[in-house]
């Protein structure tokens, strides 16, 4: 099945709030199991950005388990690599390949390596690791597509972490000079870095939201774990014709149970068995893969 | 160089629909004719070598050939991760280009030297290293870049540089084994061939005849043409316009290091340190001995 690039975009019809709410949930089990088995897997910076990436994965994202070759899909590339265990989660969910493959995370020569790689996962779109870099190949796609006048986009999800680089904003001038309104960041503000706080890093005078608005791009601040906010917000992409567009998502770090959420020892800490039987319990989910049914 | 650079650069816009060009807001009107031709394929990202860099490996992976362009200390320096890993780690076939490599931009001062270009690129797996060493190897090389659909790193030199003339081709990847002598080799990279080949020619009336073998690649490196250079030489002589360490020298030192027969060997260059002051070219040349003149000097006092 190949994408009609000539179809008109309109505004997608998402499922029930309570059906993304579950598969959310999965993709956070999943998340936790995947640290457990591969002994490091960032579960505070999967966790906040779940919900964001079920959304785009929800339909909104023109490509699929049949579409993932294909020159004309949408193309999302994840610039926070670390937190590429909710990736592998959200598509195993939407069926992009068999759940229980996800068993080698981690492992040497996985298809399924802890910051993702784009050599080993087809379809993992850039490979990342090092922040300040997916907004920069964003906008050379972003060009590429104005240029040849197609009807595609490109979206960057990437941590408030990683808008400390300047290289961030060397990129942020380069898309509002360019007009790049099939371009869409989505910035997972959840406030906490390794090891400090972003708003202390940054400095509490001005959010990024404001930030990004004063490079001339179209920001709007949502609640990353709202699905209403979020997918109203991802409905009405582009914000402004001739602007490149920017969610600031709201998020809070470790996002799913009582004991990791706003924890930042959850950026690194691997689950114990005692954990993952917490959380599972917590979010009321199994993880996709390593149950038996 | 850099007129060739422009021209053939242009050309290749014609022949190829795929090549694109991004400069680091640098090569006044030196792309002019281009700008006009293909407005939508020049692109001046502004004074943000990284954002060029990430920016080039996207259209790469939409099925461009990018070139991106700025002075060779601010390319490969200031973007060097942004290379490594938006550019080597993903296999895509950007060409860096570097201006003025070396000490081109020596009375720029400390900022605008490139003696370490070539030894940064190095470090990226799988990048094919060139310094042409005159106008014509920058037009002949720049078509085989796009051919080779791998990451590259090319140097190139300043305007008007003297052209020399040589039977052998010029080919990516191929040594140029310009003069057959004896007893001495001089083995150049980039536009410092002119210099062996001047002070080679001053030589011959004193019975002196070095070979002169000129490599414009330096990776992949030409390993049978340097062989062939060896041949009736015991002297080995590297002149380069980079430091000592990644350049064509420790190249030829790590080959000389598992030969089975003994050859000496002698590196005339810039030296590891920083080249205070603001001096031209042409006393960096003399400083470190690879001007003509000291070339010439360091021959005859080898062969007395």
């Amino acid at each position: 099945m190949l994408l009609n690039t000539n179809e008109q975009r309109m505004p997608v019809d998402f499922p029930p709030i309570e059906d993304l709410e579950l598969r959310a949930r999965k993709v956070r089990a999943t998340c936790f199991k995947l640290a457990a088995d591969g002994g490091e897997g960032h579960v505070s910076s999967a966790l906040s950005c779940a919900d964001i990436l079920v959304a785009l994965y929800a339909g909104w994202l023109r490509v699929s388990p049949e579409t993932y070759q294909d020159p004309m899909r949408d193309r999302f590339l994840i610039s926070k690599g670390h937190g590429v265990t909710a990736l592998y989660a959200t598509l195993a969910e939407r069926g992009y390949f068999d759940p229980e493959e996800m068993a080698s995370y981690a492992q040497p020569n996985s298809m399924f390596p802890n910051h993702a790689c784009r050599l080993m996962t087809p379809w993992v779109e850039i490979s990342t690791g090092s922040l300040g870099i997916g907004l920069g190949m964003g906008t050379g796609m972003a060009y590429s597509i104005k240029m040849r006048g197609l009807d595609r986009r490109v979206v960057v999800l990437m941590s408030d972490g990683e808008c400390n680089e300047g290289s961030v904003w060397e990129s942020a001038a380069f898309a509002c000079a360019q007009k790049q309104d099939q371009l869409v960041a989505i910035v997972d503000n959840n406030n906490s870095q390794a090891v400090g706080r972003t708003s202390d890093l940054l400095g509490p005078e001005t959010t990024l939201e404001s930030k990004f608005r004063e490079f001339g791009w179209s920001s709007r601040a949502v609640n990353g774990h709202d699905f209403k906010e979020l997918t109203d917000a991802l409905n009405d992409l582009p914000f402004e014709e001739g602007k490149p567009s920017v969610i600031v998502a709201k998020t809070i770090g470790g996002k799913g149970t009582s004991f990791s959420e706003g924890q930042m020892f959850w950026h690194y800490r691997v689950p114990s068995p005692e954990d993952l039987e917490n959380a599972f319990r917590e979010l009321d989910a199994q993880p996709l893969y390593g149950c038996s049914p | 160089m850099r007129r060739a650079f422009g021209d053939t650069l242009l050309r290749l816009a014609e022949e190829d629909e795929r090549v694109i060009f991004l400069t680091g807001d640098l090569g006044f009107g030196v792309f002019d004719k281009f700008i006009e031709t293909f407005p939508n394929r020049y692109i001046n990202v502004g004074v943000a070598e990284a954002q060029m860099v990430a920016c080039a490996a996207g259209l790469a992976m939409e099925g461009w050939r990018p070139f991106v362009y700025s002075i060779a200390s601010f390319m490969t320096g200031r973007a060097f991760e942004q290379i490594r890993i938006a550019i080597g780690y993903h296999n895509l076939p950007v060409v860096v280009v570097g201006a003025g490599g070396g000490y081109t931009y020596a009375s720029s001062g400390v900022t605008h030297h490139a003696k370490e270009d070539i030894a940064l690129m190095s470090l990226i797996p799988g990048m094919s290293l060139l310094v042409p060493g005159d106008p014509e190897e920058v037009t002949k090389l720049m078509p085989q870049l796009i051919a080779s659909d791998r990451p590259s790193y090319i140097r190139i030199g300043r305007f008007g540089e003297p052209t020399f003339t040589s039977d052998s081709p010029i080919e990516l990847g191929r040594g140029r084994l310009v003069r057959k002598g004896q007893a001495i080799a001089l083995l150049t990279t980039g536009g410092i061939v002119i210099n062996a080949l001047e002070a080679a020619d001053k030589l011959q009336s004193d019975g002196i005849f070095p070979t002169v073998c000129h490599f414009h690649t330096v990776r992949p490196f030409d390993d049978a043409t340097f062989r062939e250079a060896l041949n009736d030489v015991d002297t080995v002589i590297v002149i380069e316009d980079h430091g000592i360490q990644g350049g064509l020298g420790m190249a030829v030192q790590l080959r000389l290091a598992g030969m089975d027969r003994r050859i000496e060997y002698l590196r005339l260059g810039p030296g590891d340190e920083m080249a205070l002051g603001n001096p031209s070219q042409e006393l960096l040349m003399q400083k470190y001995r690879y001007n003509a003149e000291s070339i010439e000097q360091v021959c005859r006092d080898l062969s007395r």
